[in-house]
């Protein structure tokens, strides 16, 4: 009755052992803490051999086997062309674009860390792209649809109902630019796909990952120097 | 003194970045059907295709009104471009004129989602003409992509536009 299968392709009893071995490298890399509890990481390692098996099936023709891929990684995508200064327009085009270039490199991309990486490159060609091709129609005078510039965005105060939402907003727009891209883009991916998600977005080195990096250092320290900013 | 930026991640950076991710969720969604038109364009029969990007989408015609005005996209892929224009027709749906440049007598494969939310797609071909033309009269308004084939499925690859919403 339904043309697309409504069960999730890559879930199922993920095993356990397997999953561990196949992750130790990754978690040799990230701070040895309590902080993270085990059943977070195990939900990492979880999602992360889904999308494994997800990634390999695809590979093996049954491209359906990527719907779940794209509902996972379509909101770091969209975060990234957005935050290249993209219309919603433009982004949601930038996004479609990128999946589809993934297509044909499909067989090259083995790890799903590896395809978030590829992904986050991609979708910033492809935004670099659209605002180059922008600048060149906008001086020809063309009407085009896609540059009409997104009407001004609504006072905070009726967006965000939350003030402790409100607060982090006011010290977001104090950090450098490069600084908010940053961190829109790691808050979008888990704890062990920083430091490489940071550098697809062409930060440095050690931006973010095992520690915590400069733009998130500030961040955090202006916060909890703000009474109207706490924990909890 | 040890610099903060370089000591590890703790709980409190994984709540200002978890609280960052709901606030940009809560002020920039993406569009509820992102996920939909990047599954409706990926679901190809051959994934070893070529993107057309969308380089150029305008309005055309002076008709004040909806119904009177021509939309004009143009798709660009590195062995072919892809110029549509569409207007919208009186029985409520979308007339579809194509070009191809440059010109050849190809396979063009209009894909349609269907429009209530689990229907299959469907799929009409018609073959340009020397000039490069083509035409769907009757089109239904909704996702819709275009696939330009080689006529003999040899080794050319196929061209692939992005899903729009007609």
């Amino acid at each position: 009755m339904t043309a697309r299968p409504t069960l999730m392709p890559c879930r199922g009893t993920v095993p356990r052992q397997k999953s561990n071995r196949q992750h130790t490298a990754g978690r040799s890399l990230m701070p040895v803490s309590t902080d993270t509890t085990p059943s977070a990481e195990a939900d990492h390692d979880d999602r992360r051999t889904r999308l494994a098996r997800c990634l390999e099936r695809a590979r093996g023709g049954e491209l359906a086997a990527l719907d779940e891929v794209v509902r996972e990684l379509n909101p770091l995508l969209w975060n990234v062309a957005r935050a290249q200064s993209l219309t919603v327009e433009e982004a949601a085009d930038v996004v479609q674009t990128t999946w589809l270039e993934l297509l044909r490199r499909l067989h090259e991309i083995r790890a799903p860390q590896a395809l978030a990486a590829w992904l986050v490159t991609a979708t910033r060609r492809e935004a670099w792209r659209v605002r180059n091709r922008r600048r060149q129609n906008t001086s020809e005078g063309t009407d085009v649809l896609g540059s009409v510039p997104d009407p001004d965005p609504e006072p905070l105060e009726r967006l965000v109902a939350d003030e402790r939402d409100r607060v982090l907003w006011r010290h977001l727009e104090r950090l450098p630019e490069r600084c908010r891209t940053l961190l829109r883009i790691v808050a979008q991916v888990e704890r062990p796909d920083y430091s490489m998600v940071a550098e697809a977005m062409g930060m440095p080195h050690g931006s973010i990952g095992p520690t915590r990096g400069r733009c998130l250092a500030k961040l955090r320290e202006s916060l909890l120097a703000d009474p109207g900013w706490s924990m909890s | 003194m040890t610099d903060p930026a370089s000591q590890p991640l703790d709980e409190t950076d994984q709540a200002i970045l978890d609280q960052m991710r709901a606030l940009h969720v809560l002020l920039d969604p993406p569009p509820p059907d992102l996920d939909e038109r990047v599954r409706f364009a990926i679901a190809l029969e051959n994934i070893d295709v070529e993107v057309a990007r969308l380089v150029e989408d305008m309005l055309v015609g002076s008709g004040s009104r909806g119904a009177e005005r021509t939309r004009m996209i143009t798709f660009d892929g590195e062995s072919r471009t892809i110029i549509v224009t569409m207007v919208d027709t009186a029985d409520g749906r979308v007339r579809i004129d194509g070009r191809l440049a440059p010109a050849a007598q190809l396979r063009v494969e209009l894909r349609s989602a269907g429009t209530a939310p689990d229907a299959p797609s469907t799929s009409k071909t018609v073959v340009s003409d020397d000039a490069g033309r083509f035409a769907f009269d009757a089109v239904d308004h909704g996702l819709v992509q275009l696939v330009v084939h080689p006529i003999d499925d040899g080794d050319a690859t196929s061209v692939v536009t992005p899903s729009l919403v007609l």
